[in-house]
């Protein structure tokens, strides 16, 4: 009786030491199956920005964005349609596996590609509420994972996760929340924080199917230290799309189109 | 010598116009500048300038290889810095600024790793943002020395690499000259009691060659540059036929360059520095180094640039010469600025001669007004001494208003 006991016991114990571990992993499986749901070969959209002040002033921008492969091993070119005098300024995003990506930003009125250097990613892309980290993909292997528990957001049941990046990934945020619905696994809201501190909140909604990948196509970046935000509506989705590595390069950002 | 426009720009007009829309992009904007100066110069009694500027630029992809870019100045002002002449200009070669100029007409195709631009093109080698030894390629109109903008090129620019690693190829078959003050108006500071009569200048013959490796790593990026071609600034001749009239004539020194740039993100600040050594076979020219370090960082709404300018003289050989590239060397260079919020924004540059004979100095504030209008009021302030580079600008500290309409 005694034996059998100690034995549960250990059990037991054994099962509360891994339970971190294994909740560790649950939520890194439930990230990278987001992640895998999400994988398109390429991937082109119409961004329409509204800045929104926090006195309420309103500006209204437009980019088109283009993407090559997925999570962690992707290249992406944001470039300005509107207004009419940042037309063509344009944002190379080079995502590595191993750690953080490379950007390159190109001003056409200058003539000049200028590298964000790692630690200018925090600042504000282009009077938008995004820095140019959040630009960057976040790859499952650059972050540790935990499972904090399951909320409700907009009606549907999400895990919510906690992620802080790795020692390989710098970031400006000390540790993120996201929470993805367990119906679809579509990410819908992030909050970054700097130490304890809530800076940025991103929540993505009107939810749609295209060629078989959930999308959102409504993303609403709030700055909560400027209470401004921004949201972003994505137009003419298209996934799959033909494009060549060598588009993708900083001489390519150079070209008007 | 003034080139006609070659047909293929109304060619690619003609193209344009009839492109689908999602292959064809143009932008462009109209501004008008008031400039006003407190104070007159010698040569020089006009207080008040109004310019006018007219920009349009037209993009179409023909296919996934092949772009067309094409573009046009119109411009107009009150103080004769533009040329009355209704012509359009090609090779950027008039002493005023042409009244209707291509400022930009070139094909590319790009296939794999090889990208080949060809026609009048912006070419820009350089890391470093307040001072460009290596941009050879970048000739500059000068008229108004400290408000300079770079003029295009007649060339064909050959790119082959991927992402890491690209040597870029550039032939230029007609020399494109900086444009420099001209000689009846504050920013040539001749000196009193002295009239210029400017002789027809002498244009190198030939071809500029240049080549440039750059290399992109993960810690820090770097190219090696060089060229083989003409100085876009000139040197004088005088000859004095019936004192105080001074006959000038400007003249183009040969010049060969060794460079090299480097861009290096540390943990709080990026490190920039551009070098490069100068020789030549024209017998007036020095031979000179010129370098540049610079630190820069952003900081939440606020960006900023120190770097100092510096310059060794290994061969001195010029006695006459208009060098503004030089002028700003031995000097402290800063710029910064402030996004005050989406539509405001303040700019701060300045040069300091190192031995505090020069100073020049401009706050600009920019307000964007809806989505196409926006003005700018810029203070520039230039003090020292009249022999020094900037200090001889002395009079011409000035204040200026621009109001564009962007499309």
């Amino acid at each position: 009786m005694s034996n059998s006991m100690n034995h549960a016991a250990r059990l037991l114990f054994l099962a509360l030491a891994l339970l971190p571990l294994a909740a560790a992993e649950d939520a890194r499986q439930i990230v990278a199956e987001s992640q895998r749901r999400g994988r398109a070969a390429s991937e082109r959209y119409e961004g329409s920005l509204e800045v929104i002040s926090a006195k309420n002033k309103v500006s209204k921008k437009r980019w088109e964005t283009v993407r090559l492969g997925s999570y962690g091993d992707s290249k992406t070119i944001i470039r300005f349609t509107e207004p009419a005098e940042v037309k063509g300024v344009a944002l190379l995003v080079v995502n590595h596996p191993d750690r953080s990506s490379d950007q390159w930003m190109w001003t056409p009125a200058i003539g000049r590609d200028r590298r964000i250097a790692p630690q200018d990613r925090s600042t504000r892309f282009f009077g938008t509420d995004f820095s140019f980290e959040d630009l960057e993909e976040r790859d499952v292997d650059q972050y540790d994972f935990k499972l904090e528990g399951e909320e409700t957001i907009g009606g549907a049941l999400c895990w919510r996760i906690e992620s802080t990046p790795k020692r390989s990934k710098s970031s400006q945020y000390t540790s993120s929340r996201v929470w993805i619905r367990k119906d679809n696994y579509v990410p819908v809201q992030y909050e970054n924080y700097v130490k304890d501190k809530l800076v940025r909140r991103l929540v993505e909604s009107d939810i749609q199917k295209i060629q078989g990948i959930w999308t959102a196509r409504l993303l609403e970046m709030t700055d909560l230290r400027r209470n401004s935000r921004t949201l972003l509506k994505l137009e003419d989705v298209r996934y799959n799309v033909p494009l060549k590595e060598d588009d993708f390069t900083v001489q390519a950002l150079r070209r008007p189109m | 010598m003034r080139r006609r426009v070659p047909r293929a720009a109304c060619w690619l007009l003609a193209l344009a116009a009839g492109a689908p829309a999602q292959n064809f992009t143009q932008r462009g904007f109209l501004e008008t500048d008031f400039t006003g100066y407190p104070q007159t110069t010698p040569d020089d009694s006009g207080q008040a300038i109004g310019e006018a500027l007219f920009r349009y630029e037209a993009f179409y992809k023909l296919n996934s290889d092949w772009q067309f870019a094409a573009g046009i100045d119109a411009r107009a002002d009150t103080h004769q810095q533009v040329d009355r002449a209704w012509e359009l200009s090609w090779d950027d070669r008039q002493r005023r600024r042409p009244s209707f100029e291509v400022r930009q007409l070139n094909a590319t195709y790009s296939h794999d790793k090889v990208t080949l631009v060809l026609g009048k093109q912006f070419i820009r080698w350089g890391k470093a943002d307040i001072l460009n030894p290596t941009d050879r390629f970048a000739p500059r109109d000068y008229l108004d020395v400290v408000d300079n903008d770079f003029l295009a090129i007649t060339a064909a620019r050959l790119t082959y690499g991927g992402q890491s690693n690209t040597i870029d190829v550039v032939w230029a078959p007609l020399f494109t000259p900086s444009r420099i003050p001209l000689l009846n108006q504050r920013w040539s500071n001749v000196p009193e009691g002295i009239a210029l009569d400017e002789l027809a200048p002498s244009y190198p013959g030939g071809s500029q060659f240049g080549a440039r490796f750059n290399h992109i790593g993960s810690l820090a990026e770097y190219s090696l540059s060089f060229y083989d071609g003409h100085n876009n600034l000139p040197l004088f001749n005088f000859a004095e036929p019936q004192p105080p009239v001074v006959d000038v004539a400007r003249y183009y020194p040969q010049m060969r360059m060794y460079g090299g740039a480097a861009a290096i993100p540390l943990k709080a600040i990026t490190v920039k520095t551009e070098a490069a050594y100068f020789t030549s076979t024209t017998r007036q020219e020095d031979e000179y180094a010129l370098y540049v370090v610079q630190a820069e960082r952003q900081a939440g709404e606020w960006f900023f640039i120190g770097g100092y300018a510096g310059q060794v003289v290994t061969l001195h050989r010029s006695i006459f010469d208009f060098a503004p590239d030089r002028g700003l060397t031995s000097a402290f260079l800063a710029h910064a600025g402030y996004t005050i919020d989406t539509n405001r924004s303040i700019d701060f540059e300045t040069a300091v001669r190192q031995n505090g004979q020069g100073l020049w100095a401009k706050l600009e504030y920019s307000q964007a007004f809806g989505d196409h209008w926006r003005a700018t009021a810029s203070f520039t302030v230039i003090r020292g001494n009249a022999s020094d580079f900037l200090g001889q600008y002395w009079r011409n500290s000035h204040a200026m208003l621009a109001l564009r309409y962007s499309f």
